[in-house]
């Protein structure tokens, strides 16, 4: 056999065995299992079937059933809630009718009570009726009565008016007489006065008398030495007082010319004098920088008034009380003191030294003349500058006021000499002439008694007298061989004294 | 094919009894008689036989096993082979016990259902066709539903609905003269055009079960009983069948896989004889690792190298393929093209008497 062949034989044989094995397992077989399986197959699938099935219906009943459960607590629920509603409802009614039968009877109370209001109401109408009538005719009545009321009170208005106007008639003649009564009186006293007597022996008498010019040289005294720089007169007296470079202050008498006293004390040269109202005391003003007062009875000095730090070129003293001294120094200042007290009371400085000062009348304000050349006026209690005015264009050497106190002479190295009206510090007069030479910064010059004339001291030793109505010169006194350096008028009308430097007082009547 | 008809519906005959350990009801339950696919595997039995048993058994979850005469049975084995291997007499019904519980984890490989089943075969085909093309690729690009029918026409036993899939893969087939020769209805497709198929060298995907027995015996029922599988050894191993080789034979083809086996080489002489062969030590072979694929080009990949060896000094007693006893001078080809299993396996159980 070839190969292929047996190849061949080979594949058939196996073939037929492929189909014997076919024969044997699974032909002879399967019938018999497919028939054994079915039954259980399908058995198994139809019990399946089933069982899903009959699941499903019990789900199903289930769910009915959740579903009616619920229904059924949801109806309870309701009925339950009908049924307490049901019972609240009755209960209300219940109530309801409870409270019916009390309205009920409420009500038929108030009827009766409103018939009986009804009644009162209609009985109060009636009276209210009448009431009313009442009221209108008092009414009338009233206004009547106020009608009446008014007209008496204007007639009496009118009355009390005319009454007044006969009162004003009777007070007006009244005044007038008064006043008639009393011009005529003044007229009376008016005339009376102006042709007035004027006793000599009365008080005040010497203000009358006329002040007659000096022309005669009396007495010629060698006062001091050195000098004499302050001269003056007591107050209504005959008696000179001067204080020199020899620090004397010498008493004279003028009709005699003789030395009546001598004051010592002063430590420097006596630059100014000053004599109290009452003829008491005398100040000096020393250059030595203190003021002493002496006592003139007893001559001895009982103050001594330090504080200025420069000479003291000017005092004053007041003419009202003998208490305040003014003093003016080189030092700028013007110090007011107290006599009683002892000390100064008031300092004032001012930039331009005072030369010469004096009070005025009322001893309240003093005027004091300066270096700058002009003249003013101070309160002495507030110490403040009350006025001031250009008085000359040099230095104020003498300020000296008149016997009646409204006018001011100041002299001036200007060489002119002014009258001042102390109020209104308006020039009223001006004195000059050639050849009066104002000798010093301290040369001081004085008005008469009777306020008509001005004595003046010159550089060549001649006193010149103006006369302030005429406004002239009316004498020339030539006596003095020095200049001439203070004038004073005696307040009897005369004499007149001057001093010069060398220390000579003449006498002038 | 007429050939490959017969080897698509062949069923053995199974009386399947329940494990006594399992029985809860009384009296006990029937054996279910079912029949299995030769080509198919035993987990995919269970959903036909738990219908005979669900009543009876004990509540829990239930993992499928089987076994024969207390050897419990390889899953991945095609129930065929395994018949063919444990039976050397063919017992119709073949008799076999289920069990529910205890899985012999020691023993057999985690088994979890169908899946498991269908990605054992799934790596199998993938094994095949690396031997025979040399690559993987169009097993691996095989799409979800190609996949699915064709695991579905296995399980089913659906000729026709296999071969529509498996011509996509473009297996080689073996040049085989024989085919025109052997069947009247010839110029049937064996599944795909021969123009893609022409390879000079074919490698034939093969895996082999070697039974060796210590005694003695003339007839198959004689043979003493197996108990266990250290007796069987497992040889994965492909053979080349080359062109020029006209004729290239079972024998031939044994000579290359158990060569130890054939000391004289004549054809006639190695009929089933008794020829003595010297001592033989014998190396248990377990597990048959189906998941490995073939990594060396042209080499066998085996789990035990040394396992291959069978002792010399053997006499094969047995050669069955597909329940069948097919003649030595059967030409390979043919038994390549016709005998093969749905994962392109050629699946050859030997029985191989040891001289002690």
């Amino acid at each position: 056999m070839s190969q292929e062949e047996v190849a061949i034989e080979a594949i058939k044989h196996a073939l037929k065995a492929l189909k014997k094995r076919h024969l044997v397992e699974e032909g002879a077989h399967a019938p018999a299992y497919i028939a054994l399986s079915r039954p259980i197959i399908s058995q198994g699938s139809e019990w399946k079937e089933k069982a899903e099935n009959l699941e499903m219906e019990l789900q199903q009943c289930y769910k009915a059933q959740s579903r009616l459960s619920e229904q059924l607590v949801v109806e309870v629920a309701e009925s339950r809630a009908l049924k307490a509603s049901l019972q609240e409802k009755e209960t209300a009614l219940a109530e309801m009718e409870k409270e019916m039968t009390q309205t009920r009877d409420e009500c038929s109370r108030l009827k009766a009570d409103l018939e009986e209001k009804v009644k009162a109401l209609e009985l109060v109408l009636g009276e209210r009726e009448e009431l009313k009538a009442q009221l209108e005719q008092l009414t009338i009545r009233a206004t009547n009565a106020e009608a009446e009321n008014k007209k008496l009170v204007d007639r009496w208005m009118l009355q009390k008016m005319q009454d007044a106007e006969r009162l004003n008639e009777a007070n007006a003649l009244y005044e007038d007489m008064i006043e008639r009564l009393k011009a005529s009186g003044l007229e009376k006293l008016a005339r009376e006065q102006v042709d007035g007597i004027v006793r000599r022996s009365e008080e005040g008498a010497e203000f009358f008398s006329e002040s007659t010019v000096p022309s005669v040289c009396k007495h010629r005294i060698n006062a001091h030495e050195g000098g004499c720089a302050s001269i003056m007169f007591e107050n209504s007296s005959g008696r000179l007082i001067s204080g020199g470079q020899d620090r004397s202050i010498k008493l004279w008498d003028s009709t005699t010319g003789s030395l009546s006293q001598s004051l010592f004390g002063c430590l420097g040269s006596v630059l100014d004098l000053a004599i109290t109202h009452d003829n008491r005391s005398i100040i000096a003003a020393s250059s030595s920088n203190n003021l002493f007062v002496w006592d003139v009875n007893s001559g001895r000095v009982r103050h001594t008034l330090t504080g200025h730090t420069d000479k003291v070129c000017a005092v004053d003293v007041s003419k009202v009380s003998s208490r305040h001294v003014v003093s003016a120094a080189y030092d700028r200042t013007i110090k007011v003191w107290d006599l009683q007290k002892g000390f100064c009371t008031n300092t004032i400085m001012f930039h331009s030294n005072c030369n010469a000062l004096c009070f005025s009348t009322d001893g309240l304000t003093i005027c004091s003349g300066h270096v700058d050349g002009n003249l003013r006026l101070w309160d002495i209690q507030t110490g403040k500058l009350l006025s001031e005015v250009a008085a000359h264009s040099l230095a104020i050497t003498s300020v000296s006021l008149s016997r009646n106190g409204n006018v001011v002479l100041t002299s001036s190295r200007d060489n002119s000499h002014n009258l001042f009206d102390i109020r209104s510090l308006e020039v009223c007069g001006t004195f000059r002439t050639t050849g009066s030479r104002v000798a010093s910064n301290w040369s001081r010059s004085c008005i008469s008694p009777d306020d008509n004339q001005i004595a003046a001291g010159s550089a060549d030793g001649s006193i010149y007298i103006w006369s302030i109505s005429k406004g002239d010169i009316v004498s020339t006194l030539k006596e003095h061989t020095a200049p001439v350096l203070c004038c004073a008028w005696s307040g009897l009308g005369k004499p007149l004294a001057s001093t010069d430097k060398n220390g000579v007082v003449c006498t002038w009547t | 094919m007429e050939a490959q008809k017969y080897v698509w519906e062949g069923a053995i005959p199974l009386q399947i009894h329940l494990h006594e350990s399992q029985v809860t009801a009384l009296p006990p339950p029937p054996p279910a008689l079912i029949l299995a696919p030769r080509i198919g595997y035993m987990p995919l039995l269970a959903s036909l036989i738990k219908p005979y048993f669900s009543s009876t058994l004990p509540p829990g979850v239930d993992t499928i096993w089987f076994d024969y005469n207390g050897i419990p049975l390889k899953w991945y084995v095609p129930t065929g082979v395994l018949f063919d291997l444990l039976c050397p007499e063919p017992e119709r019904p073949w008799n076999i016990t289920v069990h529910f519980r205890g899985y012999p984890g020691n023993v057999l490989i985690p088994c979890e259902g169908e899946d498991s089943v269908k990605w054992s075969f799934i790596n199998s085909l993938k094994e095949a066709a690396y031997i025979m093309n040399g690559n993987c690729k169009n097993v691996m690009n095989m799409s979800q539903s190609d996949q699915s029918e064709l695991w579905n026409s296995v399980m089913n036993g659906n000729l026709e609905a296999y071969q529509r899939v498996s011509s996509k893969l473009k297996l080689a087939t073996f040049d085989d003269e024989y085919r025109t020769l052997c069947s009247q209805k010839s110029q049937q497709s064996f599944g795909e055009t021969d123009l893609t198929a022409q390879v000079n060298t074919g490698r034939v995907p093969i895996r082999l079960y070697v039974l060796s027995i210590r005694e003695d015996f003339d007839d198959l029922d004689e043979m003493p009983r197996i108990d266990c599988w250290e007796k069987i050894s497992y040889i994965n191993r492909p053979v080349e069948i080359h062109q020029e080789d006209t004729c290239f034979t079972l024998h031939d083809a044994l000579k290359t896989l158990l060569p130890e086996l054939f000391s004289d080489e004549s054809l006639t002489n190695v009929k089933l004889g008794g020829v003595d062969f010297q001592d033989a030590v014998r190396n248990p072979n377990e597990d048959v690792s189906s998941d490995k694929v073939v990594e060396d080009h042209g080499k066998n990949a085996h789990k035990h190298p040394e396992a291959g060896h069978i002792s010399s000094g053997g006499e094969i007693k047995l050669i069955r393929i597909q329940g069948i006893e097919p003649k030595l001078e059967i030409p390979f080809s043919w038994v390549a093209n016709n005998l093969i299993n749905p994962d392109y396996f050629l699946h050859i159980c030997v029985y191989v008497k040891v001289a002690q």
